[in-house]
């Protein structure tokens, strides 16, 4: 018989789908609708990582991967990646956004209020066992407030440059094509502000985590005081393309976090410096970790001696959920040409290149 | 076929719907691929970014040799995809089942037989002609990565053709070990201007890219850097003068299908602690079995003869 190739290793990756399909049962529109009401956080930690705003597709991503996360945000990144750029929306405020939650840790009360919003923040952390058993289930109704809250809230960061405390900014005017886009462009060091943001706002947020724990934990140059937290509705604004009209084209979820530090500038007139995390969805853990690393990063810019968590190039190639995951899982691939390579060279400076006991090899003494 | 004269509709006017482009990626997207392998191929060597865009194959798993491969790929073309060597490994067989889902080629497991060749760590036994590209995977990019793991100033040491830390660590292996242990991924000077890490191929392929015929893209998804070793350039492995590069010793391997000597073989532990050894380069075996049998093309001319003596001569010392 003729030694066939290219035909196991087909037949068995085939199979091996439809393995994993089959115990994770059927995928049903009803599993993905039911996905999609059940767990919005974790919808938006996907779309984040993504960056693509689509809870239907992210809810069909997190059930045809059995929820697998790291599959589900490549399984959208993958989508994402051949849709056409159709238009581009216009710039959000801060101060525009349809704001549900922000707090300030900087200040006891800042312009417009704390408003604590929707948060597990001061829940008290004990199962709820009782739902397993039909006697516990429950249906949270929240109170609504005698007279309903303000849909927008200035920025702190605002009153901060008023009083002087923070730097003026010049605003980048630049808008659609002209913003730099780093799935259209390679990264480059040192990165482009933008770039250095979209980075952050699509890191894996475990990564960021721990990149941002270890400046928080001692490896900072700064301590990170939570100068503004918030969790909102953005509109996407966008011009009819024929008709020149503004109009919404809906709202999606976003979070951002800005982080201040003290005594920045020059040592006669200290003044405070921001870092800044956005991302699609409401994930607080992550865009907290990622401004203290943008605070890192842009001291760092300034600053002799560096730990990897402050300089872009190892925070935004190892936070890369799609690219570290991949290359992570790739180690399971066959590696034996490179090894045999490497078996070559050590059976040399070992001084039997045929191997011990292998034919045309010595006898080892 | 009825001839009623009709205003045609917009749907008719559509060409049909696909819920894919060709080759999967945008045109634009295989625009920006090709042009950057043009710039790859003005400058042989250089590391050239990319956007490198997503795939649906995992980052790592060769989505920058994918990439490159849906850019150049055309329906005339036929294809082949080897891991390891290998036509039937698991990941080989299925970039190849995506790329052909996706274009509908003709695929072979016949390196001479190919327009192109998709590779992870191999490059074929027989030697490759004129009409071919060699699209090798690449983990990392980065020759210096060993040296200088940031690669802002890597870059920059490659503007100024500053090698001398490859130098030094080669001959700090040579102190400690008594030779040079680089296995796989030998840094290799190309056209004497920029060191490439030749992705990890074994030092057996290396010498295989020096005035090639075929064309080389290695590129790399992840790290989004491709380059090019164009053909009928000069690459050459880093060697001292009186230490020199010294391809796996394959001398006493037979491979136990086929009775070929001098090849690059897989080693197959066995259960008495002996070993088999085995043609790596998977089609090769295949054809010389197939030949045999009177089935198919005898197989061409290998860049390393029956004694292990190379194609260039002199080239190895």
């Amino acid at each position: 018989m003729a030694y066939v190739a290219a035909r196991g290793g087909e037949n068995a990756i085939i199979e091996s789908e439809q393995l994993f399909h089959d115990l994770n049962g059927p995928l049903t529109a009803e599993k993905v609708r039911v996905i999609m009401e059940t767990v919005p956080y974790l919808l938006d930690r996907v779309m984040g990582e993504a960056s693509l705003y689509a809870p239907e597709l992210a809810a069909l991503a997190i059930a045809q991967s059995g929820g697998e996360l790291y599959e589900a945000a490549l399984l959208l990144r993958a989508y994402r990646t051949t849709q056409p750029r159709l238009e581009y929306a216009a710039v959000t405020e801060q101060g525009e956004m349809l704001t549900v939650r922000r707090i300030s840790a900087a200040f006891k009360d800042i312009p417009g209020g704390q408003v604590l919003g929707p948060t597990l923040d001061y829940s008290h952390r004990v199962l709820n066992l009782g739902v397993l058993t039909g006697e516990g289930a429950v249906r949270h109704e929240a109170t609504p407030a005698p007279e309903a809250a303000q849909p927008t809230y200035p920025a702190l960061a605002d009153w901060q440059r008023k009083v002087g405390l923070l730097p003026e900014v010049t605003p980048d005017t630049r808008t659609g094509h002209s913003v730099p886009d780093l799935t259209r462009e390679p990264l480059l060091f040192p990165p482009a502000r933008a770039h250095e943001l979209q980075g952050l706002a699509r890191a894996d947020t475990g990564g960021l985590l721990t990149l941002g724990y270890s400046i928080m934990r001692g490896y900072g140059l700064i301590h990170p005081t939570v100068n503004e937290v918030r969790l909102g509705y953005a509109e996407v604004n966008l011009t009819h393309p024929a008709t020149g009209v503004a109009f919404s084209a809906g709202r999606v979820r976003v979070s951002q976090a800005e982080i201040v530090t003290e005594f920045a500038g020059d040592s006669k007139t200290p003044e405070l410096a921001l870092g800044f995390c956005a991302t699609l969805g409401w994930n607080e853990v992550k865009v907290i970790a990622g401004g203290t690393l943008d605070m890192n990063m842009q001291k760092a810019a300034d600053h002799g001696e560096k730990h990897p968590a402050h300089t872009p190039e190892f925070v935004l190639y190892h936070t890369e959920t799609v690219e570290a995951s991949g290359f992570c899982i790739h180690f399971k691939l066959p590696h034996y040409v490179t090894f045999q390579s490497a078996l070559d060279a050590m059976r040399q400076v070992r001084g039997n290149p045929q191997g011990v006991n292998l034919p045309g090899s010595e006898v080892p003494a | 076929m009825t001839a009623t004269p009709s205003t045609p509709t917009l749907k008719d006017l559509a060409h049909q719907w696909q819920d894919h482009s060709y080759a999967f990626l945008d045109e634009s997207s295989k625009r920006e691929l090709r042009r950057t392998m043009l710039k790859a191929v003005a400058l042989p060597g250089y590391q050239v970014p990319y956007a490198s865009r997503e795939v649906p194959i995992a980052r790592g798993w060769g989505t920058g040799g994918l990439q490159a491969t849906l850019s150049l790929i055309g329906p005339k073309d036929t294809l082949k995809v080897i891991d390891q060597g290998a036509d039937d490994s698991v990941n080989a067989a299925n970039l190849r089942r995506f790329v052909s889902r996706m274009t509908g080629v003709a695929t072979t497991t016949d390196a001479t037989a190919a327009t192109l060749i998709q590779s992870r760590h191999r490059v074929p036994e027989e030697i490759l002609g004129e009409r071919q590209v060699l699209v090798l995977q690449v983990p990392d990019p980065e020759p210096l990565r060993s040296v200088e793991p940031d690669i802002s100033i890597a870059r920059q040491m490659h503007a100024d053709a500053d090698y001398g830390l490859m130098w030094l660590k080669l001959y700090e292996q040579l102190v400690r070990y008594g030779r040079i242990v680089q296995g796989a991924s030998y840094p290799s000077l190309v056209h004497g201007r920029y060191v490439i890490s030749p992705s990890p191929i074994p030092r057996w392929d290396v010498p295989k890219l020096h005035q090639a015929r075929h064309l080389t893209i290695l590129s790399a998804g992840r790290e989004k850097r491709l380059y090019a070793v164009p053909p009928y350039t000069d690459v050459r492995p880093l060697e001292f003068d009186d230490i020199p590069y010294a391809v796996e010793d394959q001398s006493g391997h037979t491979c136990f299908r086929t009775g070929v000597t001098q090849k690059f073989m897989n080693e197959l532990p066995q259960d008495d602690g002996s070993a088999l050894f085995e043609l790596s380069d998977a089609g090769y075996g295949e054809k010389i079995l197939n030949a045999a049998e009177g089935d198919g093309p005898a197989p061409e001319r290998t860049y390393f003869n029956d004694e292990g003596r190379f194609y260039h001569d002199g080239y190895l010392k």
